[in-house]
């Protein structure tokens, strides 16, 4: 998937520069309720089971510093990326064992539109194994700032 | 009860959607080493549900492959056909487990 395709799929209120969280658990319920907030999602609880299973089948956590929490659900309607970021680290059980601080959590609806949730993942998981791409998005502040990064402008 | 046993049959679709990618989960470099756990949760999860209910999803699921969907705007978003807005009232409540008139899935209101 083009880059700038994939910039479609995140919105302003689901980033966050500075999450509050400081463990796994919370990470991922901060995250979750951006698109609770949003009236994203109605059933909270669902996507949280759902999203813990996800953790149960293995960490998203792909090392470097990154995790992906990531799932289908019938309780989403449309694909959509939150961001987050945290200076401190959050252990995450990730595959390397190291703290992460770039969170990127993508909900799919059961069946999506132009099969878009696997090239999404992709996509993110090419832009992230590059380093120069990690420590520019642990700079970013500003959500402008950020799609620029991942336009790759 | 309705609402308990719609949301338990929500919660088992999406393990079965997340057992659907596991390989194409691996090839991305996701870990997946715990998918005999995830399978034993689909089980414990499966149990809790009643079994005439749990028939029938399974049955929508070998032949619509989706077996429950959400609904948005009153459309249902497996097949796309518009709801009587009668039923959207009800199903909203989630007082009764209802099914698209045209495609035959169980529909699950997200508004």
């Amino acid at each position: 998937m083009h880059r700038s395709e994939l910039a479609k799929y995140f919105k302003d209120n689901l980033f966050v520069a500075n999450l509050k969280a400081r463990s796994k658990e919370s990470a991922i319920a901060e995250l979750l309720d951006l698109f609770v907030t949003e009236k994203y999602i109605r059933n909270r609880d669902i996507v949280l089971e759902m999203l813990h299973q996800r953790e149960t089948l293995g960490s998203t956590g792909i090392g470097k510093g990154v995790a992906i929490p990531h799932g289908r659900t019938t309780a989403a309607s449309e694909v959509l990326i939150a961001f987050g970021k945290t200076e401190n680290g959050i252990d995450f059980d990730a595959i390397d064992d190291k703290p992460v601080h770039l969170f990127f959590m993508v909900i799919a609806p059961p069946n999506d539109e132009g099969n878009v949730y696997l090239p999404i993942l992709g996509s993110l998981v090419t832009i992230l194994n590059e380093k120069s791409n990690r420590d520019k998005l642990l700079k970013v502040t500003t959500f402008t700032d950020f799609m620029a990064l991942i336009k790759g402008e | 009860m309705v609402k308990k046993d719609l949301e338990l049959l929500v919660s088992l679709q999406d393990i079965d959607l997340m057992a659907e990618e596991v390989g194409e989960m691996e090839k991305l470099g996701f870990s997946v080493s715990g998918y005999s756990e995830l399978k034993k949760a689909r089980e414990e999860l499966a149990a809790s549900i009643s079994k005439p209910l749990l028939f029938r999803y399974e049955r929508l699921r070998a032949k619509l492959k989706r077996a429950i969907v959400p609904v948005k705007n009153d459309i249902c978003l497996g097949c796309f056909l518009r709801q009587p807005t009668s039923i959207g009232v009800k199903g909203r409540e989630d007082e009764e487990i209802f099914t698209c008139e045209n495609c035959g899935r169980m529909l699950y209101w997200l508004d």
